[in-house]
């Protein structure tokens, strides 16, 4: 893998404003007021996806999200004098998330896949479509989404699966390395082959 | 993982045959071995509309023929130049697709046409305006048509005549590598549902073709389907967003004579030395047709593409770790199906109608090097979106790997980086590693193009398009 300056790689990632990508990394944010029933039913809804995780083994499987929040926004914090601490009107419902590959894919998934649960996620949001079918739920998110005025990646060439595979294979090679010195030619030429078997899909 | 079957039942919309142009829902068959690619610029707004106003009565339509094949066809598709040029209004043109409008040079970097690849090197002009298909039973056939045209062009001053291409069906179907190609195409629901197994789409009553509005404008697309036909997808205003598409134009020239010294020498360090095992790896199938899914240890004698159920096949089950089909096998990039999880979901939305043609001589089996030929494929293909069909697929799947697991590993059969470290993994006890990955492909020309509608061609002509 090379390494480039910061911020500056040519990646694969597509179909988002330029402000929103760095390399392999695309951010998406998005903003939705909510109904006055939302700031009992969103808490209820975290409380209860935390507490019972295999609700989110299917987001967790789609391997290019590095993570996605969501959380329910009250009030603004203090920002020195001029913008003292406010109390936001209606509480607003604030979307966060880092993934690889191309925008539309990334909400396609969150449509086909995970069909419930953003509903769930939206269900008190005013305007929200519904997940499927898909062109109106990709609106929704387009009208509502914030462009990033400045986003980094420090590692803009790598992505999740590729930091997922070398932190698996860091291990198993370091192993493989303390067995190598301890071989004879004719065993390495056996082990080689049979470590690479065991970590083809890693490499 | 399937699809939600819709709330709403109902019966799939009739395209409008009579209007969409022919070669588009269905090919127009093998036994049309040539095809000419005209590209005309309309310098004259006003001669430009006269002529197409004259051509468009005999634009050939996808009404299935009753009298027999016609000896040559004809079909007109634009560019966003083009469009300009014959005058339509600003309003109109920005209700095109954001790819269409800057064109295919315009994103040369995104889709890998860098190096040796990008536009300044194109044999082909990077801008045209009209590119006119014609496809012919015979050369004699092709000459008289295109004497034709090219003297009906003779009578308007402000048309040139920019570039021809002509391209011709090889042997048994085959492109240049030598693989027999074409024949696996996506299902439409309502026009081609006998290839919905493995073309398809399942949901819960099984295989399905794909919403009509996934290659032709003004009817609903997967998107829409569920929606009473009130949420149509994206089209241009007015008469030209009916029974149009998107199409991409490619040519992408083959070196042929690197393929097979490739397979050559590569095949010495492959596990039993099967030359022809490898390439079978390369493509994802035996060369011909014959899925190394289903068929590992060689060809099935009696394969034939365009038989029902000769593309019913998918991946996971079978073979999750790629140790029959790589996961980088180029069949398998180019259409995944379920291979990146959760069943076809991941990857339905990104199919195109291909409809290219190899262009050039064969290399001849027995030559030991280059012959200095120029040979290559026409790619062609049409989609109702350029960037979700076609651009995601070249640029996600075909040059990238991370989807697959593959880093950022490139389709073998199409081009490494300029700098020699790309590879592919072919997978087995031990896994072979196929490399440094040479360029055997490379961009010769492109075009981003709209195909109107018979009605809508006739109301561009008529300057009343909008
Ligand atoms: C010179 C370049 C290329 C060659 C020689 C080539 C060759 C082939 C061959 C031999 C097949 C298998 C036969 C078949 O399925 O019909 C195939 C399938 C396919 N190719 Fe290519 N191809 C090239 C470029 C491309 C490009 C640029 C794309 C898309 C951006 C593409 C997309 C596909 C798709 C979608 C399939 C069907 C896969 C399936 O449904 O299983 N190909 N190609």
């Amino acid at each position: 893998m090379t390494v480039s300056e910061p911020g500056t790689a040519v990646g694969t990632a597509t179909g988002t404003g330029a402000g929103n990508i760095d390399g392999q990394a695309i951010a998406i944010t998005v903003f939705s007021t909510v109904k006055w029933w939302g700031k009992h039913w969103l808490p209820l809804l975290f409380t209860t996806l935390r507490l019972i995780p295999p609700l989110t083994r299917d987001l967790r499987k789609l391997s290019f999200i590095h993570f996605a929040r969501w959380t329910l926004i009250r009030e603004l914090p203090a920002n020195g004098d001029t913008a003292p601490r406010t109390r936001l009107r209606y509480p607003h419902l604030f979307f966060e998330s880092n993934f690889n590959d191309g925008w539309e894919e990334y909400i396609d998934a969150f449509s086909y896949v995970l069909t419930r649960g953003m509903s769930l996620f939206w269900a008190s949001s005013y305007g929200f479509p519904g997940a499927l079918p898909t062109g109106p739920f990709k609106d929704y998110i387009h009208r509502n989404e914030l462009e990033a005025a400045h986003y980094y990646s420090a590692y803009p060439e790598a992505t999740a699966t590729m930091v997922r595979k070398a932190l698996a294979l860091a291990p198993a090679v370091a192993d493989f390395a303390e067995r190598a010195v301890r071989l004879s030619p004719a065993e390495f030429e056996g082990a080689w082959s049979a470590f690479l078997t065991d970590a083809q899909d890693l490499l | 993982m399937t699809i939600a079957t819709p709330r709403i039942r109902r019966t799939p919309p009739v395209p409008d045959l009579a209007d969409i142009q022919g070669g588009i829902l269905r090919a127009y068959g093998n036994d049309y071995s040539r095809t000419t690619y005209l590209f005309v610029n309309v310098d004259e707004t006003r001669a430009g509309l006269r002529w197409l106003g004259r051509l468009v009565d005999d634009v050939t339509s996808a009404r299935p023929w009753t009298a027999g094949k016609p000896a040559t066809t004809l079909n007109v598709a634009l560019t966003y130049d083009g469009l300009r040029a014959l005058g339509l209004s600003a309003e109109l043109l920005a209700t095109f697709s954001d790819e269409f409008r800057a064109g295919m040079a315009a994103r040369a970097a995104q889709l890998g046409d860098v190096g040796t690849s990008a536009p300044e090197y194109w044999d082909t002009p990077a801008r045209a305006h009209v590119i006119l298909i014609v496809n012919a039973l015979s050369e004699d056939d092709l000459t008289g048509r295109l004497a034709d045209l090219r003297a009906d062009l003779g009578r308007y001053e402000g048309l040139s005549l920019m570039h021809e291409e002509h391209a011709s069906l090889l042997p048994g179907v085959r492109e240049h590598f030598g693989f027999a190609d074409g024949f696996a195409q996506p299902a439409v629901e309502g026009v081609t549902d006998e290839k919905a197994p493995g073309g398809g789409v399942r949901d819960k009553d099984g295989w399905r073709g794909l919403a009509l509005g996934e290659f032709v404008l003004g009817y609903p697309d997967e998107s829409g389907r569920d929606s009473d036909g009130q949420d149509l997808p994206s089209a241009p205003a007015g008469p030209l967003g009916r029974n149009s598409t998107y199409g991409v134009w490619r040519k992408l020239e083959q070196d042929v004579a690197l393929f097979r010294e490739t397979l050559r020498t590569s095949a010495a360090a492959f596990p039993g030395g099967d030359e022809e095992k490898l390439a079978a790896k390369i493509v994802g199938r035996w060369r011909n047709g014959t899925p190394i899914v289903l068929s590992p240890d060689g060809p099935a004698a009696d394969f034939r593409g365009n038989d029902p159920g000769a593309n019913d096949f998918l991946y996971h089950d079978v073979d999750a770790d790629g140790r029959r089909c790589p996961l980088g096998a180029h069949i398998r990039r180019s259409n995944p199906r379920d291979s990146i999880g959760f069943g076809e979901l991941l990857s339905f939305r990104h199919r195109m109608l291909r409809r290219g043609v190899p262009y050039g001589p064969p290399l001849p089996p027995e030559a030991t090097g280059p012959d200095g030929q120029q040979r290559g494929l026409i790619f062609v293909c049409y989609v109702a979106s350029i960037s979700r069909q076609f651009e995601s697929v070249q640029v996600q799947w075909l040059e990238d790997g991370n989807v697959f697991g593959l880093g950022h590993d490139k389709d073998f059969l199409i081009r490494g980086p300029a700098d020699g470290s790309g590879k592919m993994t072919v997978p087995g006890e031990p896994p072979f590693f196929l490399g440094p990955q040479p360029t055997f492909v490379t961009t010769r020309g492109g075009q981003y193009l709209f195909v109107p509608g018979i009605t809508g061609l006739g109301a561009v002509a008529a300057g009343t398009a909008g």
